[in-house]
């Protein structure tokens, strides 16, 4: 019999179900009407939206909020974008950036994990901060510039072979990419290491009287969510052919957890569809006005004070009494 | 002879200028019930918080089967196979009964299993089922601790605390604010634990103290005063006048 978290879990993947659905008649109808423009800016979604994954990883499942994630989301996008540069290969700009996000990872736990609460969420901008700067005034990144110019790659599967340049096809296959990332993100927190990380959330100062330590789990959350910040990262030179500083900005940080918070905290798929209502909100309404954060900002605020528990605060319990029912009879 | 289970000796911290606990030493036998009371203020929860590794000592040891564990951390007293119960409820409030049950009961498995799905985790599924029958809380298993009874989140409180198989189990005031029935029910359960489990518990209902306790320990202003039988405490006129004042 599953118990209430992993029936929850089993809403989300329900509700990731209808996400996949619904891409894939989007990305017929682009195909359809020969659409570019829309199509890219979904794929950007779904970057952004791995992004708000590992901010609800440390946020709503650790107890954690990162104000910093733009630091591993724009290594993510710088390693990439340099490692294209030398050698057009998918696979070798995902492990530079999987590398480095676990190198840095480990160094910023361990800073970051010393302190709580308000604290860490200061010193993971701090930290965010410093590394923005730093790369803003390096020239050999191309400093305030960013680094231009990152070549269109072939996604090489062996069998088959998808271009970035590819509208409807780097799509479908960043979605396939950001569903493994949410995956692999769910797999974890279904299994005791997970649950300990609710643990954490919870009631942190209960934990090692069961037993366990809570530095290890606590910066093993940390690293895991620096990873995959650092692989959505990653895809954006390949979407957008360049990266620059503004990856790394508090503004990038910032909307990832408004996007989870919009989203819904603790509910993984919350990430993914407030990240695509997100970039969708900003598009259209940066169309009409260049003060769309101001309607953002507004929108924010509406949502915390109306719905609390983010879109899928409201959408999933619905459906968890769908599949408790199911179950049942 | 075998060493005791749990042994303390001269255990002593101050806060400020003040000796909250002030050279205190025991041996706790395998298997009994041993209660510390003591006035407010005795020390008693502070006594507790040293030996569990909430609080380092400044001096004193204390020793689980003869083996030295001084100021260790939480984690590594229950792998030595030491628990307690807090006398505020600790709790994971927003997690239902099973899933609180659970958590504690995981570090049952071995490592390995860390990073299978929950459901595979049959010990501590067995365990969880287990206590919640034994603390009958089988009806409130998928409840979240938040909307039990104060009553059910005592009883809880220690289901949690023995959830991992400790040996030794360090109960802090069980039936803090219970109904009588309630108490009575505890007294019972408590008494049935220690088939099984060395109990070392601080409780202030002085009918259950002597009815439960094989060895009672008074403490005084951070001192033990007094250590014997119920009833050799009882008559002991140290204690008399530690409670009731000089007459």
């Amino acid at each position: 019999m599953a118990d209430a978290l992993t029936r929850s879990m089993r809403a989300s993947h329900v509700l990731v179900a209808i996400l996949v659905v619904a891409s894939l008649i989007f990305a017929a109808v682009g195909v359809a009407k020969g659409d570019t423009f829309y199509l890219r800016l979904g794929t950007e979604a779904l970057i952004f939206a791995g992004l708000a994954l590992s901010v609800d990883i440390l946020l709503g499942y650790t107890g954690l909020l990162s104000l910093g994630q733009a630091l591993y989301f724009g290594l993510g996008a710088y390693v990439s974008a340099l490692v294209l540069m030398v050698t057009p290969s998918f696979w070798a700009a995902m492990g530079g950036a999987f590398a480095a996000a676990v190198v840095v990872g480990v160094v910023g736990g361990v800073i970051a994990n010393r302190v709580r609460g308000v604290y860490f969420a200061l010193i993971t901008f701090g930290m965010a901060q410093v590394a923005a700067k730093v790369v803003y005034n390096m020239r050999s990144l191309g400093a305030s510039d960013g680094l231009i110019g990152v070549p269109i790659i072939n996604v090489n599967f062996g069998f088959a072979a998808i271009s970035s340049a590819s509208p409807a096809g780097f799509f479908l296959f960043t979605l396939a990419f950001i569903i493994i990332l949410y995956a692999l993100a769910a797999y974890l927190l279904d299994t005791p290491f997970g649950r300990l990380l609710i643990a954490l959330k919870a009631n942190e100062r209960r934990v090692p009287f069961l037993g366990y330590d809570t530095v290890t789990p606590r910066l093993m959350a940390y690293v895991i969510a620096a990873v995959i910040a650092a692989l959505s990262g990653a895809l954006y030179p390949m979407l957008r052919g360049f990266v620059s500083p503004e990856l790394l900005f508090f503004s990038t940080s910032g909307n990832a957890v408004i996007t989870v918070v919009t989203g819904g905290v603790g509910t993984l798929i919350g990430a993914l569809y407030g990240g695509i209502l997100l970039t969708l909100l900003k598009s259209v309404i940066g169309s009409y006005t260049e003060h769309h954060l101001v309607v953002i900002g507004l929108l924010f605020m509406g949502a915390v004070i109306f719905l609390p528990r983010g879109l899928m605060g409201i959408v999933r319990p619905a459906i968890e009494r769908l599949l408790a029912r199911r179950t049942k009879s | 002879m075998t060493a005791p289970v749990l042994e303390v000796r001269g255990l002593s911290v101050s806060f400020g200028g003040l000796r909250a606990v002030d050279n205190v030493s025991f041996a706790v036998a395998r298997n009994r019930v041993t209660t510390v009371i003591g006035p407010n203020g005795a020390g008693k929860s502070t006594l507790f918080n040293l030996i569990s590794g909430a609080v380092r000592p400044v001096a004193g040891q204390v020793l689980i089967d003869g083996t030295e564990h001084t100021g260790q951390a939480p984690n590594r007293l229950q792998a030595a196979g030491l628990a307690r119960s807090f006398q505020i409820t600790n709790l994971f409030f927003e997690l239902s009964v099973a899933e609180n049950l659970r958590l504690a009961a995981q570090i049952l498995e071995p490592m390995r299993m860390a990073l299978r799905p929950v459901a595979a985790s049959r010990a501590a599924q067995e365990r969880v089922d287990e206590l919640l029958r034994r603390f009958d809380l089988d009806a409130k298993r998928a409840m979240p601790v938040s909307k039990l009874s104060h009553g059910e989140q005592r009883r809880l409180e220690v289901a949690v605390a023995l959830a991992g198989k400790p040996k030794i189990l360090l109960l802090d005031e069980p039936t803090q604010g219970m109904s009588h029935g309630d108490t009575a029910d505890t007294a019972h359960l408590i008494k049935s634990l220690a088939s099984d489990v060395t109990v070392l518990l601080i409780e202030h209902d002085i009918g259950l103290v002597m009815s439960l306790s094989d060895t009672v320990i008074v403490m005084h202003q951070g001192r033990k005063l007094a250590e014997g039988t119920p009833d050799a405490v009882r008559g002991n006129a140290d204690v008399q006048s530690a409670y009731f004042g000089h007459a």
